[in-house]
């Protein structure tokens, strides 16, 4: 099996690499080129790599995990980030139009501008620092696990792990945005069929059909066909210390905020959401019926996140489709890897580096700050993180918790987005003293374990978040001009195309 | 007109929440079946991207 693998991920990389070195020959100059793909991307790509970006090593690895070990509740956490697509709706077509107004390159920039302080720019940076590490490492893990279990340990996790940095580092680096969502749309084909080409055979033969599948579930395993759940696991509370996070992931996360800048026009943007949303809403159905044929099948393993490794390793599944799906599944973590890094290699190129230290930086070294020095420095740092978390076990080290709690973290920019197009008295100091407060307390809580009432980090976080902008921005002054500006531009043009 | 519709938008998605915990922590608490929360979930996201169609489906391009 072990000489199959290898083969596998060779055959793999090659066809990647071919993708994105096809990608380089439409790839023109500058930043907007190269981390927007000079917002002109059509819709069929624009949905795929959105959909790539966004599910990841998360999905087959990291909620199928967590549907083995807590049963429908994984479910309903998913699907409520999948709801969370009507702030898309909503924010998306206005990210979209002052982008093109303002010339935006990053979330972090159209912050700056609207607060009209590079602080706030700055603090919107640093916090995706801190809290998307863990969550490249949790994709760098999610590669790891999986081929340690498909090879059965003969190949250990972390030489998957360091085949998940190097290739996020080179194709985040080969075209930028293009290649990176040329790879994506790739890897989001292959993610979704071959993923549903397994489920559909193991239900055949491990359970013969549907209906006996469901009927086992009933008979086997009822405790985990409620919330919250037998094991009772599932309180309201860790629901929504979860899915919190979840819901705004789609605001808050600085790659898929970055994708709302890149549609070419607005059916390619229609395209993007609706690919998206169908997307979305099937490769969460296979996932989580996917870890419930694990539950079902290889009960009892030790680590939850080694079910969909050790049931594609057994002889059910054909050897072929079982190295298929592994490709599939790693694909879709490493372009995660990619585009994370490629955003966060902008943010500093755009919002630290012009920014702050040299507001004078030609384009041309701009870009190569960005590609030379940022994208590798990431990556060896998240690498790090995940060789020191991979160690580890418990709910916390599981890949689902570890994700939502980077994104509880991220969700402390939240008020000061939506502010920024709807409340012109939000104010710079507002938006510093929630981001820097909401996430002391997020990290304080979640490092410490410290949970009054039973609340999670995310909430608390939060509700000091949103207390500390509204009251701060009343009692400072607003960038007035800057911000009619904006919001009047807004008025103007959502209307003419319909936006909500 | 576009504030009347913003209106609408966040009152049906605040109304989409509530039932996503309401549903199967009081309504389906005790029905440890496939046919339970496990259907239910699915359905609600369901409405949840017809919803999203609806409302973006009427964008139009401006030349």
């Amino acid at each position: 099996m072990t000489f199959w693998v290898w083969l596998s991920v060779g055959v793999y990389i090659a066809l990647g690499m071919a993708v994105a070195i096809a990608a380089r020959r439409q790839m023109g100059a500058g930043m907007n080129e190269f981390f927007l793909g000079n917002r002109q991307v059509g819709g069929f790509i624009s949905a795929m790599t959105y959909a790539a970006t966004t599910y990841s090593a998360f999905m087959m690895i990291g909620l199928a995990g967590l549907t083995y070990k807590s049963g429908v509740g994984a479910l309903g956490f998913e699907l409520t980030y999948l709801c969370g697509l009507f702030l898309v709706v909503f924010f998306g077509p206005r990210f979209w139009l002052v982008g093109r107004k303002f010339n935006y390159l990053t979330h972090a920039e159209l912050l700056a501008d609207r607060y009209q302080s590079k602080a706030v720019g700055v603090t919107a940076c640093v916090l995706c620092f801190v809290f998307l590490v863990p969550y490249v490492a949790i994709q760098i893990m999610g590669i790891g696990y999986l081929l340690d279990g498909l090879s059965g340990g003969a190949i250990p996790m972390v030489a998957g792990m360091v085949i998940a940095i190097v290739l996020g580092i080179a194709w985040s680096n080969i075209a930028g945005l293009r290649s990176v969502a040329w790879t994506d749309a790739f890897q989001a084909l292959i993610m979704i069929c071959t993923s549903l080409a397994v489920l559909l055979v193991v239900i055949q033969t491990g359970f013969g059909g549907f209906g006996n599948f469901f009927a086992r579930m009933n008979a086997g395993i009822p405790d985990l066909l409620t919330v919250p759940a037998g094991t009772g696991l599932w309180s309201i509370n860790m629901f929504i210390g979860l899915a919190l996070p979840w819901l705004f992931f789609c605001l808050s996360n600085p790659q898929v905020t970055q994708r709302l800048f890149i549609p070419g026009s607005v059916t390619a943007f229609k395209q993007m959401i609706g690919g998206f949303l169908i997307f979305g809403f099937v490769y969460t159905i296979i996932s989580v019926l996917w870890g419930f044929a694990a539950r079902l099948l290889v009960p009892g393993l030790e680590s939850a996140d080694m079910a969909t490794p050790t049931l594609l390793a057994m002889s059910m599944v054909p050897r072929a489709l079982a190295l298929v799906v592994m490709i599939g599944i790693m694909a879709a973590a490493i372009s995660t890897i990619d585009s994370i890094l490629l955003t966060l290699s902008s943010m500093w190129a755009r919002d630290i580096h012009r920014g702050v230290i040299n507001p004078k930086v030609s384009a041309k070294s701009e870009l190569a700050i960005a590609r030379r020095w940022v994208i590798p420095i990431i990556a060896i740092v998240s690498f790090i993180f995940a060789w020191w978390a991979a160690g580890k076990t418990g709910l916390a080290f599981m890949i689902v918790p570890l994700s939502s709690a980077a994104s509880a973290g991220l969700l402390m920019a939240v008020p000061t987005i939506i502010a920024a197009f709807f409340w012109k008295r939000a104010t710079a100091a507002g938006a510093l003293s929630s981001m820097i407060a909401g996430a002391v307390t997020v990290l304080v809580f979640q490092v410490s374990g410290f949970r009054p009432f039973g609340l999670w980090p995310a909430v608390w976080g939060i509700a000091v978040c949103l207390i500390l902008f509204i009251a701060v921005s009343l009692a400072t002054s607003p960038p007035v001009e800057k911000a009619d500006e904006f919001i009047d531009y807004l008025r103007e043009e959502l209307p003419k195309r319909n936006f909500v | 007109m576009v504030k009347k519709a913003f209106r609408g938008w966040l009152g049906w998605f605040v109304f989409l929440l509530v039932l996503d915990l309401v549903i199967p922590w009081v309504v389906l608490s005790d029905v440890p079946k496939a046919s339970g929360a496990l259907l239910f979930w699915p359905l609600w996201a369901l409405v949840a991207v017809i919803s999203c169609f609806i409302h973006f489906l009427n964008w139009k391009e401006v030349d």
